[in-house]
């Protein structure tokens, strides 16, 4: 039976078996409005003031939907990212003088004034990006408010809870073409809460975060800590490599991730990496898996994640998940982002012919394709998709699946998902969805990621750090680590490139030079080995050839082992086979042995500085040199004691009442939190314990290793390839909480050249 | 009413088998308001359609065959007039799904619709209604007594603590709680109750009615439970036959909309007619 209904416009019918949905159009008027402001052509926001320099090219900003000219964009140039750094570095020296209460009430403050024009935030927001209005609105707005409050909180207690850090200094930021302008929040709040000043690099046509910095620019006092300039990728390296950018925080493709790490190989400025979009679902047969439906959705088909998801399914539950994510999927409803009864926008048109190559390809390669929903059918639309009985080894089921792809494959055991999840060279993000508190951690900890969360997916707050790890980077956002990010030890000198600039990649390592006897050696007897010190003994180089090394007067000390390629190779090959093992011990024996390391040490003080000062430091700073080294080894073994793993619960009975538990080790961050927030400041905030916490758990910040190799050589020289990295030990401080970019000691063999292999994990550093 | 329900073979399995988890099925209930938003002539024909669910209640102690007669009126012109014409919908027969009483006052209930001139079913509550702890064979007598008093629909309480020992008892309908209780209708609790249904009909083939009831009090709660429903299980349980909204001042809220709607001002109280 149909009935219609003459609205005071249209037309409307109600059809009486079925309610249609009929998309509302926002009002279109506040975001137009604003490009009016700027006459429709955006330059770029520096210093407190809008900058549109001449002669530049511009590129049209587009709705992704309509292809509407909205505005058009200048591109920068090198001199406007110079410009934009001298603003950042001008402001730093202010912001960071400041207490940081002061910054703590200019956090605030930007946080009240996107409150005051969230509206035009989100309308804009998901004009120009095509997301789901609902999503920027109800999730990203607020979520950008709240982390402006947290990292205020956080810069207000920064005198005395961070004491013994400096903040870095101007920090780049370089953001992919399709991002929320939420990703951008989550790199600025922190740096800003600790000192740093920013200046973003985005790419053409994305006005949001022109107009977050125009909000901030006009609060005032700093009109220079954040500065947005929009230009081609092509100015990456350009930004990165100005002076005085302490860290490139870059959030993108992986590809562009590695061309900007080797960009930078050597550079002074520190890389902070967060690749990827792809996103892991386990579901087993114990899980509510009309539940886990719903975190597909939330992972993939809802404007939420920002990439596809794989779906990992237990073979008994195979068919009724199946079942109840097709039906789930029927309902889901896709149109213009403006809309606010839609699921999923439109991504535009290079989003779209991404994933159709992919699906098409998945076809060829014998997969299933399910795709369902209520999708506009023109271009750049595309319905949600489920892929399934894919291959294994085809080239798809390696891939990064795009957006709104999920690919589902089954598993039979716990140990087979955990082996088919951490087939993958990447490791964002991944849930584990089990009823069962002891499989669900089993796999939580089992999964090679960054972030795992338990019975949810994609949750995100301010307080809970989130990241990667293999190759999908290596940086965390929002809690404490998101500020150690931002931070060094007080008293580090200011990097600087230390790189020859006419290395040859191609040739690095494999053509090794052989040297010629220079005359006699005048080192100290009896000469310390000779050889490469990998697997626990020392070994011939691989080329079998040796390099002079000359003492600080220019004589001939003496001669060591020339490493090349292969030999790194077999010291990476030792690592991994001496991870499982060093992992497996417990916190108490790498303590025991990283202090047993430090006493060594200790004991051969009178030889290693005697060694230091023939090499032109200075008695007194030589002993130093050790006496701190020694330290550092029993600070991180104490620390390889007190870290547990932690866990986090969010929201775990009703909103509101979320808590932290910590979970083993004393030293939790659940104990933290309450000292950081303080019982007062909120009140709901405290330890939640309940037997069945396993229920909406996040974990995050597992013991993952994190692989540097370093090189030390004659003049702590750093040679950036395959994550080589250096830092100069500079600093008396604690460690933090987390495993950050180590301090290497700089042993007292610096004038050998000498290669070193450190496993670092979260638990502790395995020299081997 | 839908066809009734013709039942099963009792597999506790099945129950055994379901896992709900708690924090995820309160994530989805705060998502099923914010994710549909209906404005204008789009709200308009969903708060019409809400209309068509409603099992208009009086269940206070002190109903009588007066206030019984203003609620069956209210029943069968639930929309003002005027309001309907400018919607265009003033002969398409909106009426409420059905009017809902307790068992003593079904008579009067009969005559004031019959009066009326329409056939909008009858529903009583019985069997000792809330609390439902009475003797089994005082509860069959209530509902023989409804039913021959003109009942069509029995809002059924069953004996609860036959529930939580595990005793379980089959319906046509089921219903989120009495609407006398401290919490009544919540969307997690009929989030988890939806998808039984759902499950129930995958196995079985029956499709089982929803009825949530109590604290429904305004419009845009109303379309929050029919995009609920319309979500979980589909457009075909969008029908009086399978989803009732229990509720006694929600209609005037409707009205209240459809008002502000037609003229753009929002109505006073002496605006719309007492039900």
């Amino acid at each position: 039976r149909l009935t219609t209904l003459r609205g005071p416009r249209e037309r409307v019918v109600i059809n009486r078996a079925s309610l249609l949905l009929i998309p509302f159009p926002n009002c279109l008027y506040l975001p137009q409005a604003w490009l009016d402001t700027q006459d429709r052509c955006l330059g770029h926001y520096v210093n407190g003031k809008w900058l549109k320099p001449e002669h530049r090219n511009s590129v049209p900003c587009q709705d992704p939907i309509t292809g509407e000219n909205l505005a058009s964009c200048l591109q920068a140039q090198a001199e406007d990212v110079a410009a934009a750094v001298e603003a950042a570095r001008t402001a730093f020296k202010s912001w960071s003088a400041h207490p940081g209460v002061v910054r703590a009430q200019h956090l605030v403050r930007l946080a009240k004034v996107i409150q005051k024009h969230q509206r035009l935030l989100w309308t804009l927001e998901s004009l120009v990006t095509g997301r789901a209005v609902r999503e920027v609105r109800d999730g990203d707005v607020q979520l950008a408010q709240q982390l402006l409050h947290y990292h205020a909180i956080q810069a207000s207690t920064q005198e005395e809870a961070l004491a013994g850090w400096e903040p870095m200094g101007v920090i780049g930021l370089i953001l992919p073409p399709t991002f929320s302008f939420l990703e951008m929040m989550w790199r600025i709040c922190p740096a800003l809460a600790v000192g740093c000043t920013v200046v973003a690099l985005v790419p053409p046509a994305s006005p949001t975060p022109l107009l977050l910095a125009q909000l901030s620019g006009e609060l005032g006092p700093f009109p220079g800590i954040l500065n947005v300039i929009s230009g081609p990728a092509s100015l990456v390296p350009v930004l990165a490599s100005q002076p005085g950018i302490q860290k490139v925080a870059f959030c993108g493709a992986l590809e562009e991730g590695r061309a900007l790490r080797r960009t930078l190989a050597g550079e002074c400025a520190e890389l902070g990496l967060a690749l990827g979009t792809e996103s892991l679902l386990l579901l087993t047969d114990t899980a509510d898996v009309d539940s886990a439906v719903e975190g597909v959705v939330d992972a993939a088909w809802s404007d939420r994640g920002p990439g596809g998801l794989r779906l990992l399914i237990q073979e008994s539950v195979w068919d009724e998940a199946m079942r109840r994510l097709q039906e789930r999927m029927g309902r889901l409803r896709s149109g213009r982002g403006l809309d606010g009864a839609v699921d999923m926008g439109a991504r535009g048109a290079a989003a779209c012919d991404l994933v159709q190559r992919f699906v098409r390809e998945a076809q060829s390669q014998g997969a299933q394709v399910f795709q369902a929903g209520d999708v506009p059918s023109e271009h750049p639309f595309y319905p949600p998709t489920l892929v399934s009985n894919l291959p294994p080894a085809s080239p798809c089921a390696r891939a990064e699946v795009p957006w709104p792809v999920v690919v589902a494959s089954p598993f039979r055991t716990a140990k087979e998902a955990l082996a088919l999840a951490n087939g993958t060279p990447r490791g964002g993000s991944a849930s584990v969805w089990s009823e069962r508190l002891g499989q669900a951690l089993e796999l939580g900890y089992g999964l090679q990621v960054g972030t795992v969360w338990i019975n949810a997916h994609g949750l995100r707050d301010p307080s809970v750090p989130t990241g990667g790890c293999k190759e999908s980077g290596c940086s965390w956002h929002g809690g404490p680590d998101g500020l150690y990010e931002y931070l060094r030890p007080s008293g580090t000198p200011a990097r600087l490139s230390c790189l020859s600039k006419n290395l040859n990649y191609d040739t690095f390592g494999l053509a090794v030079p052989s040297t010629l006897p220079a005359g006699p050696e005048i080192g100290p007897s009896p000469a310390p080995p000779y050889g490469l010190f990998v697997g626990g003994r020392f070994q011939a180089p691989g080329a079998r050839s040796s390099r002079p090394i000359q003492d600080s007067s220019g004589n001939l000390h003496g001669y060591v082992a020339e490493g090349g390629a292969k030999d790194i190779r077999g010291a990476v090959e030792a690592a991994h086979q001496a991870f499982p093992g060093w992992a497996g011990q417990s916190p108490g024996a790498r303590a025991a042995l990283l202090w047993a390391l430090a006493a060594a040490l200790e004991r051969r003080k009178s030889t290693l500085a005697s060694r230091l000062e023939r090499q032109g430091v200075e008695l007194k700073a030589a002993e130093a040199e050790v006496e701190l080294s020694a330290r550092r080894l029993r600070a991180w073994g104490a620390r390889a004691q007190a870290q547990g793993h932690t866990l986090q619960v969010k929201d775990l009975w009703a909103r509101g009442r979320a808590g932290q538990v910590g979970w083993g080790g004393a030293q939790t961050r659940g104990c933290e939190m309450s000292q950081a927030w303080g019982p007062a400041a909120t009140p709901g905030r405290g330890l939640h314990f309940n037997m069945r916490f396993a229920w909406d758990i996040q974990t995050l910040s597992w013991a993952k290793p994190y692989f540097f190799l370093s090189f030390l050589e004659t003049e702590s020289r750093s040679v950036a390839q395959a994550g080589v990295q250096w830092r100069d030990l500079g600093s008396l401080q604690a460690p933090p909480p987390r495993f950050m970019p180590f301090s290497c000691p700089r042993l007292p063999t610096n004038f050998l050249f000498f290669l070193f292999f450190f496993i670092f994990s979260r638990d502790g550093i395995s020299p081997c | 009413m839908s066809a009734h329900n013709r039942g099963t073979e009792l597999d506790l399995s099945w129950i055994s088998k379901i896992q709900v988890n708690h924090p995820a099925v309160l994530r989805r209930a705060e998502q099923i308001q914010a994710r549909r938003t209906v404005k204008k002539e789009w709200q308009a024909a969903w708060l019409l359609k809400a209309v068509t669910f409603i099992d208009l209640t009086t269940l206070s102690g002190d109903d009588t065959s007066s206030n019984i007669q203003r609620l069956c009126y209210k029943a069968k012109y639930p929309i003002r007039e005027d309001l309907l014409k400018a919607l265009n919908m003033y002969d398409k027969g909106i009426t409420t799904a059905a009017v809902c009483v307790y068992p003593a006052r079904v008579c009067d209930t009969v005559k004031a619709l019959k009066a009326a001139g329409c056939n909008i079913p009858v529903a009583s509550v019985a069997t000792g209604f809330p609390a439902g702890q009475t003797h089994l064979k005082t509860r069959l007598e209530e509902i023989r007594l409804a039913v021959e008093d003109g009942a069509t629909e029995i809002d059924v309480v069953i004996n609860r603590s036959l529930v939580l020992t595990g005793q379980w008892e089959g319906s046509d309908f089921i219903k989120t709680s009495t609407g006398k209780e401290t919490v009544n209708a919540t969307f997690p609790v009929a989030i988890v109750m939806l998808r039984a249904i759902r499950d129930f009909f995958w196995k079985t083939g029956n499709k089982i009615g929803f009825k949530p009831a109590g604290g429904i009090r305004s419009a845009k709660d109303s379309l929050a439970w029919l995009s609920l429903v319309k979500e979980e299980l589909g457009d075909e349980w969008l029908k009086p036959e399978l989803f009732r909204i229990g509720a006694s001042t929600l209609l005037s809220d409707i009205e209240r909309q459809i008002y502000h709607h037609v003229t753009g001002r929002y109505a006073a109280y002496h605006d719309l007619p007492m039900s």
